[in-house]
């Protein structure tokens, strides 16, 4: 089974990222948010879905998070940093609570600031090392801005 | 001045740990160049035309005499024994080896300096007016808000990746704008408001390179309290809503351009009321926190013009002119701005050798309570050198060759580092600088014409800023040949403006001829006193065009 990067460790990764949307929906699945939105009423138990570039997260306003395991967030590259600001809104605004996985081009050197918007699990590509990823989860031991693990900025904290 | 705290300390030293890893596994190849490429920049590292070129932050411009001195050494054991100034208040050097980098930056480290932000899709270094809280008209010092939006914007977590990079510059007077914040991504001005209250008209989708635009006002009044809060909500609808299929277009100028200023209020609007008010929100206390770092050195109760200073400038043509052109009024009396000038012929424009870096250090201790400042139009400024000093001064400047009267005069060229560097460039600049220098090295002429700011880029990206020198030089490449078009009516002040192309390009061989023929348009048409940028906005274009393209018979 694939592994992944959650909570600080190294685990099996239980889901199903599903980007072909003629593929066969599993409650392991974790399927784009909009073929969820669009065919919830068919579609059946997923584990998650997970949010492209572009899509924002004004969309989810009314859903119930609270049913999903997992919502991914994809980077089309690593350089698209679109994905930063839906994780931290996922939390801090749609108050969702559970899994927020990184999908897709993302780079290990990245992790610090992944973590402090909200993510807390990372689907790398197979060529990852995930230890020697594992080794460059926290960069900084402190910083400047409120983050969602503490949203006080630094000068609440001096 | 800021002074670190153990937090300051400890960010700038664990940045280094990461980037000296980064380095280790990019050399060991298990960082892509690819990957390795925003990594480094990031962190002020290009690979240029002959080498990396690392841009070290001078943030605001402001630089302690230790810290240039450590400059000078670092420019002196790692590279050329040379740096060059940019306009934005940076430092560059363009010789470092890749390897020697992490150590480069773990000796800055030591003197409270970074390179962290300097280039890259983030938020830049952010810059402001050189004469900060020296000068009489100002609202209040720029400064300590300047500090606010470093901390603020490094390593922010949500704005590392934007669409395009993204500078800020602030300005805290109504007589002047030194820093050119109405072609930045965002340009504040610190204003008070009839209840006496600091707050900042805020200005947004300025910029140059290609598509330059003047930007537009998008608040008038922000209380500095909601500063944060409301640059997060600006910036997070451009991060998400930038263009990112074309980097020609991703910049802010862009998306507020296609929306217009209204729907691109309402949007940061609507994002704002979710962050106002939060625990972003700037308290009073850390206002006066970083209000404290600037607080004013143990001035002297001094006269103006003390005997030696007037007895001078009535007896050396040349001091005077350089307290004239060089020397700036304080708001204290007995006090005065100096400008040292990276100007001098045979140097490229802003450049500083590392034995001047030394001797400016040196200056800075003798003269001006062991600080300096680095200005936009890339020269040294020392903020509080007492009156009665100022001739002894000058004859030490005049040796370093820091001297060259004139500040603000046709020859005091913003320039970028142009083909001979930057491997974007498509022709040279620091050869046209040089060719207008030794063109006009008339003092008396070049003091008839007064203040005209000439800027000279090496290409589209604009780093020279042509496009609002009242004379903008760009070179462009045609077909293998380097060749210059020249722009005029640019101006980067409360009157920004963006100049318009004369006409076909020219041979680099040419140029200081027709800048030569402007010159002449412009003393023909001028009424008294008139500047070349306002003779240029009465009488228009057409009278320069003929001018400059006019055959010699």
């Amino acid at each position: 089974m694939p592994k992944l990067i959650k909570n600080g460790g190294i685990i099996d990764n239980a889901f199903i990222w599903q980007q072909d949307p003629e593929q066969k929906v599993t409650p392991n699945s974790i399927i784009a948010a909009q073929k969820w939105l669009s065919e919830k009423d068919t579609i059946g138990c997923v584990a998650g879905i997970w949010l492209d570039a572009g899509d924002g997260i004004e969309f989810l306003q009314d859903v119930d998070l609270t049913q999903f395991d997992v919502i991914g967030v994809n980077f089309p590259a690593f350089t698209d940093g679109r994905g930063f600001s839906y994780a931290r809104l996922l939390r801090e605004r749609l108050n969702y609570q559970g899994e927020i996985r990184a999908l897709g081009h993302f780079i290990p050197d990245q992790l610090g600031y992944l973590l402090r918007v909200g993510f807390n699990s990372f689907q790398f590509n197979e060529e990852v090392d995930l230890e020697k990823a594992l080794a460059l989860h926290k960069p900084f031991s402190i910083a400047y801005q409120g983050d969602v693990s503490d949203p006080r900025p630094i000068f609440l904290r001096r | 001045m800021y002074q670190y705290d153990a937090i300051d300390q400890q960010l700038v030293d664990e940045r280094v740990a990461q980037f000296r890893d980064q380095t280790r596994r990019y050399l060991n190849k298990e960082l892509s160049e690819q990957e390795f490429l925003p990594l480094r920049l990031q962190n002020g590292l290009y690979v240029q035309r002959y080498a990396p070129m690392l841009r070290i932050a001078i943030p605001y411009g402001m630089l302690s005499s230790t810290q240039l001195r450590k400059l000078a050494d670092i420019s002196c054991r790692y590279d050329r024994s040379y740096g060059h100034f940019s306009t934005r208040q940076n430092l560059q050097l363009n010789w470092p080896k890749l390897e020697d980098v992490p150590d480069i930056l773990a000796e800055l480290a030591q003197v409270e300096m970074h390179a962290v932000q300097t280039s890259g899709n983030c938020i830049r270094n952010t810059t402001t007016d050189q004469y900060a809280g020296v000068i009489a008209d100002e609202i209040v010092d720029p400064r300590p808000y300047c500090e606010l939006i470093r901390q603020w914007s490094t390593f922010h977590p949500e704005f590392a990746f934007l669409p395009r990079k993204f500078k800020i510059a602030v300005n805290a007077t109504e007589s002047a704008d030194r820093a050119a914040t109405q072609v930045h991504d965002i340009g504040l001005h610190i204003k008070k408001n009839d209840a006496g209250e600091i707050g900042f008209k805020i200005i947004v989708g300025g910029g140059l390179g290609r598509t330059p635009m003047v930007g537009v006002t998008i608040c008038e009044f922000m209380p500095r309290k909601d500063l944060l809060t409301y640059l997060d909500a600006i910036i997070r609808v451009y991060n998400q809503q930038g263009r990112r299929d074309n980097k020609y277009k991703a910049r802010i100028k862009i998306l507020v351009k296609a929306l217009g200023i209204e729907e691109f209020r309402n949007r940061v609007d609507a994002e704002w009321a979710h962050l106002k008010g939060k625990e972003s929100t700037v308290p009073m206390s850390e206002f006066d926190r970083l209000t404290s770092f600037f607080s004013e050195p143990a001035y002297a109760a001094l006269e103006n013009k003390p005997e030696i200073l007037s007895s001078k400038l009535a007896d050396s043509a040349g001091f005077a002119r350089w307290y004239e052109r060089n020397t700036f009024e304080h708001k204290k009396p007995g006090y005065r701005i100096v400008t040292l000038t990276l100007k001098k012929a045979g140097q490229a424009p802003g450049d500083a050798t590392s034995d001047q870096m030394q001797k400016a250090a040196d200056l800075s201790d003798k003269f001006s309570f062991g600080e300096l400042r680095v200005s936009h139009e890339q020269n040294l400024v020392l903020a509080d050198v007492r009156q009665e000093q100022l001739v002894e001064l000058w004859e030490a400047a005049k040796e370093a060759g820091f001297a060259t009267p004139t500040l603000g005069l046709l020859t005091d060229m913003i320039c970028c580092p142009g083909g001979d560097f930057c491997s974007l460039a498509n022709a040279k600049s620091i050869p046209i600088a040089e060719q207008i220098q030794e063109t006009f090295n008339d003092l008396d002429y070049l003091f008839d014409l007064g203040n005209i700011d000439l800027n000279i880029s090496g290409c589209m990206n604009a780093c020279g800023h042509h496009h609002v020198g009242n004379i903008g030089i760009l070179g462009v490449d045609k077909k293998g040949e380097e060749f210059y078009q020249i722009s005029i009516g640019g101006a980067s002040g409360h009157d920004a403006s963006i100049g318009k192309i004369l006409g076909p390009s020219f041979a680099q061989e040419e140029i200081s001829t027709v800048i030569q023929k402007l010159m002449n348009v412009y003393v023909e048409n001028r009424s008294e006193d008139e500047r070349f940028i306002d003779t240029y906005r009465r009488v228009g274009i057409t009278p320069f065009k003929e001018a400059a393209y006019a055959k010699a018979n």
